[in-house]
This record gives structure tokens, sequence and C-alpha cells, in this order.
């Protein structure tokens, strides 16, 4: 097995240079573009200090650049901290003086750069790199970073266990949670996909989920290792244009989470649309509804779907559902992938019988390293090289496993996670607050939204737009409680323990 | 009558995504999506504004960022449709 994703690009690019690696608007980087470009920062990355081991912020759109980067800090020994381009620079920084990333690539037309270099420690390195669109983006992108071409790329002297990406999957001034991915975990995980994907050079995904996204950085890597074409829109906020692309450059893949089908289903008129040329579609990041998936083959009827299941802390994938048992298990996450286990336990760790529900485990070579400075946190997720899930699951008499909850209190809007507590802390802030408590409700297209339900003390006055305000300027806008409301006090259990399901 | 459709297109902007009737934190040009103001289903609520708010039917291929991503657009795109109905 390859030891690192950049050796499944060096074979990519060996078999087809000028083969189409990745395509943003009028932007179109071949895999020798690709490969010149990772060269040229790495050298960068190197002459700027940077050492094996040491940590590399991304703050960027789904772009070519992006790409060129993290393979050029791979390729140097480097780990990647891709960030979250949704997320504010209060918590990135947070992020960053948490992952000791030594310097940080970003755009400077991101929204929040200019607050994130100006709130960077001294001996933090930023470098700007405009993420161009046009057919000269290349040499515009080695020109901007500011190192001379020419070098060829090398295959990292890496072991299995060396930190590839730290991904971060929460970030607070309490306590950001890095999720440790290695070499190993990331080529591990990707050549299993591609397998059952079946993914060849001829195939074009197109993405619309950002790259900090473990799924996004799974169909990224995935694409490439294959030595396909991957297209890259940023969001679903105009989807004609998703469609049109899917149509005229002749998709044969796309991937996406419940809400991404939902907006394409309601507002994109997918019938009027030849897609003709789609293979595969993939979904993962929640439970997609039995009639959405329905709909969705009746509309693309071409493709294979697959119902796919896995978190950060196992890279990207633990199962699938093989589209030929969609009709016989509608409604199954499927079995696990080649090379991993997995076991349904009880809470004292015993290993359940079909039919009975208990928590999802997983042991394989995808089980990240664990969490970035918190041993606590990793004892408690990875547990003799098994990873507890948090999900609720069973499986059938035909080991096919369901989802069924969630073990841990975390609210899933659209396929993100959201700690309560995340948002609690940015809430503890507001004076005014006696107490209060975040969790889960129901929405219509997201599956579900944040809401925050409060007991101001006495005196105090706080309308719902002064919350939303104060977190807005705090956290991702996917963060902020969709609902606020104010109550005398908040249900408790017997013990004092606040009862969140009662909010939602 | 511009005026008051800007207004409220900038008023419904601010206070659902920026939680504030500050109008210098919004410029009538600002690109929604590039100073990440909304998202996907952000964008949809907007329309949905427009269609139910103020009126105006937005048809799916008339979902593009000609049309929707600046409050001045929006305007336009309105305006536009008004005139032609």
């Amino acid at each position: 097995m390859p030891a690192s994703l950049v050796d499944l690009l060096l074979t990519a690019v060996a078999r087809d240079p000028g083969k189409v690696a990745l395509r943003r608007k009028r932007s179109t980087w071949s895999y020798g573009d690709l490969v010149r470009g990772a060269a040229t920062a790495a050298e960068r990355l190197r002459r700027a200090g940077l050492e094996p081991g040491d940590r590399v912020g991304l703050l960027f759109r789904n772009c070519p650049e992006y790409v060129a980067l993290l393979y050029g800090a791979l390729s140097a020994r480097l780990a990647v901290v891709p960030l979250n381009v949704q997320e504010r620079a209060s918590v990135l920084v947070v992020q960053i003086e948490h992952g000791g990333a030594r310097m940080v690539v970003g755009d400077p037309d991101h929204p929040e750069w200019a607050a994130l270099k100006a709130a960077l420690q001294p001996d933090v390195g930023a470098l700007e790199v405009t993420a161009v669109d046009d057919d000269a983006s290349v040499e515009t992108f080695m020109q901007s970073v500011g190192a001379s071409p020419g070098q060829a790329l090398e295959s990292p002297a890496v072991a299995r266990d060396d930190m590839a990406i730290l991904l971060y999957t929460s970030g607070t001034t309490g306590r950001p949670k890095g999720v440790m991915l290695s070499h190993g975990n990331l080529v591990a995980n990707n050549v299993t996909i591609i397998d059952y994907l079946g993914l060849v050079p001829d195939d074009v995904g197109l993405t619309v989920m950002p790259f900090h996204f473990s799924y996004g950085n799974s169909v990224l890597h995935t694409h490439l290792g294959a030595g396909a074409t991957l297209l890259l829109e940023d969001n679903l906020a105009y989807p004609l244009i998703v469609m049109q692309r899917l149509q005229n450059e002749r998709v044969t893949g796309f991937s996406g989470v419940p809400s991404t089908f939902a907006i394409l289903m309601s507002r994109a008129r997918i019938d009027e649309f030849d897609l003709g040329a789609m293979r595969y579609l993939t979904q993962a990041g929640g439970a997609m509804t039995r009639a959405a998936i329905q709909r969705m083959r009746e509309l693309v009827p071409s493709a294979r779907f697959f119902v796919m299941y896995g978190q950060t802390e196992a890279t990207a994938r633990l199962t699938y559902l093989p589209p030929e048992r969609l009709d016989e298990k509608l409604g199954s996450i499927g079995k696990p992938l080649d090379g991993i286990e997995i076991e349904v336990r009880d809470l004292d760790g015993r290993v359940l019988p079909p039919g009975q529900t208990g928590e999802l485990c997983a042991r394989g070579p995808n089980i990240m390293l664990g969490y970035w400075r918190d041993e606590e946190a990793t004892r408690a997720a990875v547990v003799d090289g098994w990873l507890r899930t948090g999900d609720l699951a069973h499986t059938d008499e035909d080991g096919f496993l369901y989802i069924d909850g969630r073990v841990v209190e975390m609210i899933k809007v659209g396929s993100f996670r959201v700690s309560p507590l995340e948002v609690e802390e940015v809430l503890a802030t507001l004076p005014g607050i006696a107490e209060m408590a975040v969790a889960s409700m129901p929405d219509e297209l997201l599956g579900q939204a944040v809401k925050a339900v409060l007991v101001l003390r006495d005196g105090a006055t706080l309308d719902e737009r002064e919350v939303k305000a104060h977190c807005r300027v705090r956290l991702a806008a996917y963060k902020v409680p969709k609902v606020v409301e104010f109550a005398r006090e908040l249900p408790r259990t017997s013990s004092g323990k606040i009862q969140r399901f009662k909010l939602s | 009558m511009a005026d008051s459709l800007r207004d409220r297109i900038q008023k419904f902007i601010l206070e659902n995504y920026l939680f504030t009737s500050d109008t210098s934190a919004l410029g009538l040009d600002d690109s929604l999506l590039g100073r990440g103001i909304v998202d996907s289903t952000g964008m949809l609520e907007i329309i949905m504004f427009i269609e139910e708010q103020i009126g105006v039917t937005v048809k799916d291929e008339e979902m593009v960022p000609e049309n929707l991503d600046s409050v001045s657009r929006i305007v336009a795109f309105v305006e536009s449709k008004r005139k032609v109905a």
C-alpha cells in the first residue's frame, strides 16, 4: 500500500500528466500543474523554516490552490490544519494556537482573513495566496507563493502513524477537538473508497462540500487518488449553476449530505437536465429519508446510489450500503468497509446480538491517532483500538447496520456537528443570563437546528436579536441559535442535570 | 418606491443574518456569499422572503448571482420582474 496521499498523486501524474485534475470556474489544473504547484508550495514552506512534524493552517474555499498547498505540505512532511471557511476568526485563532501551527496560509479575499491575521501570535507566520479564477492560475499561484518552480514533488518518507491532517471538529475557548489523521489512515480509507465506488481516471466528480469537512476531504483525495477529475464548487446557493455543470461537463459522480439533495430536489428541476453520464451518487452525513432516496433514484436513473456512514474520527468512511441491496435494506447504513470491523456494544462493552441497540464501535486502519493534545478525550473515544462512535445502532440478522440515535448530545445542522457546550460557552459571556441550555430542534431542510433556552437574572433584559447577534460574531452562522426562548427555569432531573431532550 | 424596497431587503438581511439594525454593517453592493453573510440555506430563505413578503416569484432559473448576490442586485431583479408583470 502507498505510504501517503502524495504517492497516490504521483502515480496519477505518471499515468497522464495532461489529464485535468481540478476545475473551478475558469481555472483548470492538470495533474502536471497540480504536482508543479505542490512542489512549489513544499519548497516555500520549507524555506519558511517549517520542519517535519510542524503544523500549517490553510484557510481557503474549495480551490486548486488549497489542494496544491495541502499536497505540498504533506510532501514536506508537515501536518495540515484545514480551517473551517464558515468559522469566525476568534474561533480559528483558538484552533491555530491549540494546534500549535507555525504558519497559516490563507486567501486574503476570505472575509475573516484580515481579522485572523491580526489575531495571530507574533511567532505564527501568515502567507497570503489569492485563489484566482483564470487560465493562468497555476503560474499565478507559483508566483504568489514566491518559490522557484522546477523541482519535482517528493514522495515523503513518512511512517504510517505520522500525522498528516489535523481536523478540528469543534473549537471553543474551552476545549478544541482536533482529530489527528495519519498518512496511514488517509491512504487506507482512500484506497477502500476508490475500490467500492469503482472510481477510475475517466470519472468526473463534482463537490459542493468544503474540504475542511471530512466528507469533502475524502471526496477530494479519492478522486485525485483515482486519477479522476474533480470539479469544485463552494456551496449550493445557486442550484442551477451546479445542475448546469453536472449536465454540461458530463459529471459521472456527485456527493452530498441529505440537505444537498433536498435543495436540488426542491429548487433545481433535476428532471429537465440531461444527467445521463451520472454513474454514482453518494450520500453521507446523516440520515436521508427513504422517500428522498427513492426520489433521487427516479430523477437520476443512470446513477447507482450509495448510502454511506462514517465519522471524522474514522477519517471519513466506516460503512456503505451496496446499491444493489438498497431496495431490500432501505434505511440501513450497510456493512463495514473491507478491513474494518464493527461491533454493537452495550454500556459495559459487551457485544450485542442482532436486533439490540447499543453503541456502534469500530476498529480498522482508518481510526484516528487520537485527539490532539487531549489524552483524556482520546482515552474515552478510542479503547483498545476500538473507536466509540457515540452513535446508537443495531444490526439485522444479515449483519446490516441501522442507526438509532446518538449516545452523546450533539446537534447535527445539515451535516455539521455542533456541540451544545460550544454554543453555551458563547452564551455564557452575555451579561444578564442566570442559566441556559442549548438543544436541537427539528428543521425541515437541515434535519436539526440549534435552539437556546435562557433564564435571565432578575431585572436583566435581553431580546432574541441581541442574543443571536452576540453569537453571530463569535460562531459560524450554522451554530447560531435559530430560535431563542426565554424561560423561568430549565427542566432538570432529580440530580439536577439539565434534560436537553425536553427543550427540543 | 425603490428606496423602500431596498430598505426592506436590506433590513431583512441585517436582522436575520447580521442581527443588527445598523445599515453600515451591510453595503448595498456587498456580496452576500463572498462576505459569508448567507450560506445555501440563507439564500433559500431570502428567496422565500422575496416570494412571500415582496410578492415576486423567483423561478428556479432566476436563482443566479446576477440576481441575488447583493442588496442592489436583488432590488434590480425585483424591479425588473415587476415591470414585466
